[in-house]
């Protein structure tokens, strides 16, 4: 056989191997056809006005006031007065119009997450307490998904007479009036609640990856106590913390758990995921270029917010930079006035942070919660109905049905596509290396809309693949599809980080005693990257079960086939259901959640890996 | 056991050639060696003979077979990787096995020949032993048992002992060079250490950034280095920068540092010199018909067994070496010093620029 010129160009092997090309080009294919093109043919829609291509949608979206309003409309807070005669104030937040709102409360988020992220990780890093171990747990707890219902329970621990009134005003006296928090204010609190464990995890693998000898170093050169983390430590886990905050802000831009549950507040509508789910959800069937442009613009805000992260942190990979050896981790004793801070600033706020998640459990197992502080009248009769109720049921069976076969996929995808990007060195490589994590930067929501535009465009009209069939259309290819690449990155980077533990001479001298790539490939390297490709599977898996924007959206067209999380919705917006059904299906998912972690960590050995961006 | 035959092989790594056109020549039942030191592309040599990289030009035989582009696993030229590469879930019964049931051999014979060869490297009784439950050095003869199981038509060994510390090293050594002469096997052997190359090679092809300088045996490298390359890499010696100053046919009379050196062969045009001198080739003693050129001591360095004195000649530095502690006695720090040379003993040789 000789050299193939081409072969050694896009797949670094000279000499063409089927299978070699078969795992560049399957995951490829995969996911330009299914990532790529849809989104892609939005663009078409939303660059084309009266026939020509035309910027008309993007100039009337960033002309109209109610897209772009400076200065701001509203105000911030408002003096009330509640039934009982004591003053309230109610805290919405301003009116930027939608796409600035959007960008606010973004950056808001990434903000506080940002903030309490980092003091949670510096403090669990670097110092040794009574309860720490309660805290690791308790820090794991507010990712714990639970779409919809935790955010009903913060809105309604913010409410009137809600618990932070109850604590702050009534018991304690420290609060002269009450609060409420609605509006774009209560997005913005309810999602820095559930995502700065997501910076948290990040910034705490840099501390804890932080080579001793360089603090040492500083503080044997004079350095101590602020100055030597403002100079060392904090310079060292920027990347860290940077690629957390990154990932925080993508998940606050698409999130749409928390404008639903606020959306009783207009103000909480005007976001963009809010605005292109709502025309999704009442004009089924109609492709509107002025939301597809939209969609563009929210996509393409994403997208900068990931190829600069990405960017950035390539450039600053020192943290690993030190050499091997043992470290002897630098833990100490905090200082009183430190020990103060973590049990009367960081204890209360991690109790308010994961009271969302015991909330869900109570209203699982409660009768009714309207004005009181906690959830009245102990019952299981909705954890009775889930189970029993052949029409909730049906919803749990849906998910795990698609979520199972999207895990196949998954699986396939990122073994193919982790071999190819981790062995060979052609010049396709690292563009599948950025593709295969592209759909972290890709909105659900944005997904979505594409799914939609391209499935009616290419499937015959009134067929089951055809979402515009509506009644007609079954949900399942399209949702594995969607669950198959927006959960593909987890899997992904577990099996990436597994092969890259393999050393390749392993391989070779298999190769080099005889044996056939595919012989090398299933005798020596599944089984040595087995517990990474589990491990990312259940975390897919898991995450699949909880997705939220395609499901309440395609999946919701025919509610026979819908997943868990469209009936959540439906229940959360038309009070359909009670919202009791939809905690219980909560705890499902958390009894899920918490399962697939003591298994993996049972099983692998390894720290529950979460998600990072680089 | 095969013949290889390398021609012209040339191969680069995006922007930098790693080689620039080996031709070399292994024989039958030879244990060949590549010395050089880290990134002249001997490993590369041989992982293109082991089929893990192709060249971009230029062709590999074995005996009269054109295997150039022929795939690692139908090559029969079996790799021992420097960091073994032991697969971590299989016994070590189970690794040197694996290329046997690659082969399909039926599962009499292979439990017949992993006894065999776990015999000949000394670790009977080691088959259900984890190669993370091995130390070092039986790592190290499993992967060579894995590779000899398979009865390979070449060995390639990249480094084999680097690994290891600096006693089991040499006993590792005799250890190779013992199966080597029991089954007769061409082996094509990887370091960068030239007292291990010596020692073990039948023949050794000293290579510097993707060419090779010599070819030759042990001997004849130490002794008759062709190039200024060579003579500084085999050993610790004196690499003097020298002019020639006369010629009368080949002799030459040389210049360095007002020093004369007369009588000296040398048969090349270029007038830039080095002057290769053995260290222990000079005498602190009188002897006849020497060139003698005197000096300052500047350190005298006590090795045990032998003793060196570095002699201060203007600006450069000489390495004398003795045995003899009566040949220093007399000798203090800044003192004068004389060191006696053989004009035979002086190889003159072009200036490289390394």
């Amino acid at each position: 056989m000789k050299v193939s010129k081409w072969s050694e160009r896009l797949f670094g092997t000279p000499l063409f191997e089927p299978l070699v090309a078969f795992s560049y080009i399957f995951p490829l294919l995969y996911l330009i056809v299914f990532l790529i093109v849809p989104v892609l043919s939005m663009l078409l829609i939303a660059f084309t006005y009266d026939g020509n291509i035309s910027l008309h949608w993007f100039k009337s979206i960033l002309m109209n006031s109610y897209y772009i309003q400076i200065p701001p409309r509203g105000e911030f807070a408002q003096k009330l007065t509640t039934s009982t005669g004591e003053s309230l104030y109610l805290i919405r937040g301003l009116d930027f119009g939608v796409v600035l709102n959007s960008l606010v409360v973004a950056a808001l988020v990434t903000l506080f997450t940002a903030i309490l992220g980092t003091v949670f990780a510096f403090v669990m890093a670097r110092y040794n307490f009574k309860g720490k171990n309660l805290f690791r747990i308790a820090l794991f707890i507010p990712l714990l998904v639970t779409p919809f219902v935790n955010a009903y329970v913060i809105k309604q621990m913010f409410s009137e007479f809600g618990l932070i009134n109850y604590i702050f005003h009534e018991v304690l006296h420290i609060l002269p009036f009450r609060i409420k928090i609605d509006g774009l204010a209560g997005v913005v609190l309810a999602q820095s609640m559930a995502y700065y464990p997501i910076v948290y995890l990040n910034a705490y693998a840099s501390f804890i990856n932080i080579d001793p000898t360089l603090e040492e170093q500083a503080e044997n050169l004079g350095s101590r106590g602020f100055h030597l983390f403002r100079t060392v430590t904090f310079p060292l886990a920027l990347p860290g913390i940077a690629a957390g905050a990154t990932l925080v802000f993508i998940f606050s831009l698409e999130d749409l758990a928390a404008p639903i549950v606020f959306h009783g507040d207009p103000l909480a509508k005007k976001l963009m995921s809010y605005q292109i789910f709502s025309k999704f959800i009442y004009g089924l069937g109609e492709r509107s270029p002025e939301i597809a442009a939209l969609s563009i613009i929210m996509l393409t805000l994403a997208i900068i917010a990931f190829l600069g992260i990405r960017k950035y942190v390539s450039l600053r990979q020192y943290a690993m930079l030190s050499k091997g050896g043992r470290w002897k981790p630098r833990i100490s004793d905090p200082k009183p006035w430190q020990a103060l801070l973590i049990y009367l600033v960081l204890l209360p706020a991690l109790l308010i942070t994961i009271f969302p998640q015991l909330g869900v459990i109570m209203l699982a197992f409660s009768e009714r919660w309207t004005t009181t502080v906690l959830p009245q009248g102990f019952t299981i009769d909705y954890v009775k109905e889930m189970i029993l109720n052949p029409d909730v049921r049906r919803f749990i069976v849906n998910s795990l049905t698609y979520s199972g076969a999207a895990v196949i996929l998954i699986v396939l995808l990122s073994i193919t596509s982790s071999y190819a990007t981790s062995r060979f060195k052609g010049v396709l490589s690292p563009i599948l290396e950025s593709i295969v994590i592209l759909p972290i930067a890709v909105p659900g929501i944005v997904v979505a809309m594409g799914y939609f535009y391209f499935f009616s465009a290419v499937t015959p009209e009134n067929s089951p693949l055809n979402p515009t069939s509506l009644y007609g259309f079954n949900p399942a290819l399209v949702l594995i599809l969607a669950y198959s690449i927006r959960r593909l990155p987890f899997a992904a980077r577990s099996v990436y980080a597994g092969l890259q533990q393999v050393h390749m001479s392993l391989e070779e001298s298999s190769m080099n005693l005889g044996a056939s790539r595919w012989k090398t490939i299933t005798g020596i390297l599944m089984p040595l990257i087995s517990l990474n490709v589990f491990g990312g599977a259940m975390l897919s898996f898991v995450y699949s079960m909880s997705e939220t924007s395609v499901g309440i959206t395609l999946g919701s067209i025919n509610m026979a086939q819908a997943p868990i999380t469209a009936f959540m919705k439906e229940v959360l917006m038309s009070a359909a259901g009670s919202i009791n059904i939809a905690a219980a299906l909560g705890v499902l998912l958390i009894v899920v959640q918490i399962t697939a972690i003591v298994v993996v960590n049972v099983i692998t050995k390894q720290r529950y890996s979460f998600i990072g961006l680089t | 056991m095969v013949e290889v035959k390398l021609e012209g092989i040339v191969k680069t790594f995006g922007e930098t050639v790693a080689l620039k056109g080996i031709d070399l020549h292994i024989k039958h039942g030879e244990l060949f060696t590549l010395l050089g030191p880290s990134g002249c592309g001997k490993s590369t040599t041989l992982r293109i003979i082991a089929g893990l990289d192709f060249p971009d030009e230029g062709h590999l035989y074995f005996d009269d077979e054109e295997v150039t582009y022929k795939s690692s696993s139908e090559r029969g030229a079996v790799l021992v990787f420097q960091n073994y590469a032991l697969w971590p879930h299989m016994s070590v019964y189970d690794n040197i096995a694996y290329g046997l049931k690659i082969r399909k051999f039926p599962k009499q014979e292979i439990e017949k020949r992993v006894k065999w060869v776990l015999e000949l490297v000394k670790l009977q009784g080691y088959e259900d032993r984890y190669p993370t439950q091995l130390s070092g050095g039986q790592q190290q003869r499993v992967a060579i048992a894995r590779a000899l199981v398979v009865e390979p038509k070449l060995l390639l060994l990249d480094e084999p002992l680097s690994n290891l510390d600096a006693k089991l090293r040499l006993e590792m050594r005799s250890e190779i060079r013992r199966i080597q002469r029991e089954l007769g096997i061409t082996v094509l052997y990887v370091t960068h250490d030239q007292e291990e190359a010596m020692a073990i090679s039948d023949r050794i092809a000293v290579m510097n950034i993707g060419q090779v300088e010599q070819v030759g045996t042990p001997k004849e490298i130490y002794e008759k280095p062709k190039t200024e390359f060579v003579a500084s890499f085999m050993g610790k010696t004196n690499v003097i920068p020298a002019e020639v100053v006369e010629r009368d046919g080949d002799k030459v009379t040389v210049e360095f540092e007002n020093f004369r050196l007369d009588g000296l062969t040398y048969k090349e045009n270029n007038d830039k010199v080095v002057l290769v001198i053995r260290p222990e080739r000079i005498s602190l003693h009188p002897i006849e018909n020497a060139v003698a050129i005197t000096g300052k001591v500047d350190l005298i360095e006590y090795y045990g067994f032998f003793i060196e004195v570095v002699g201060l000649f203007g600006e450069k530095r000489i390495i004398a070496r003795t045995i003899n502690d009566k040949d220093v006695a007399h000798l203090r720090p800044q003192g004068e010093v004389t060191f006696y040379i053989e004009r035979n003993d002086v190889l003159v040789l072009p200036k490289q620029n390394l």
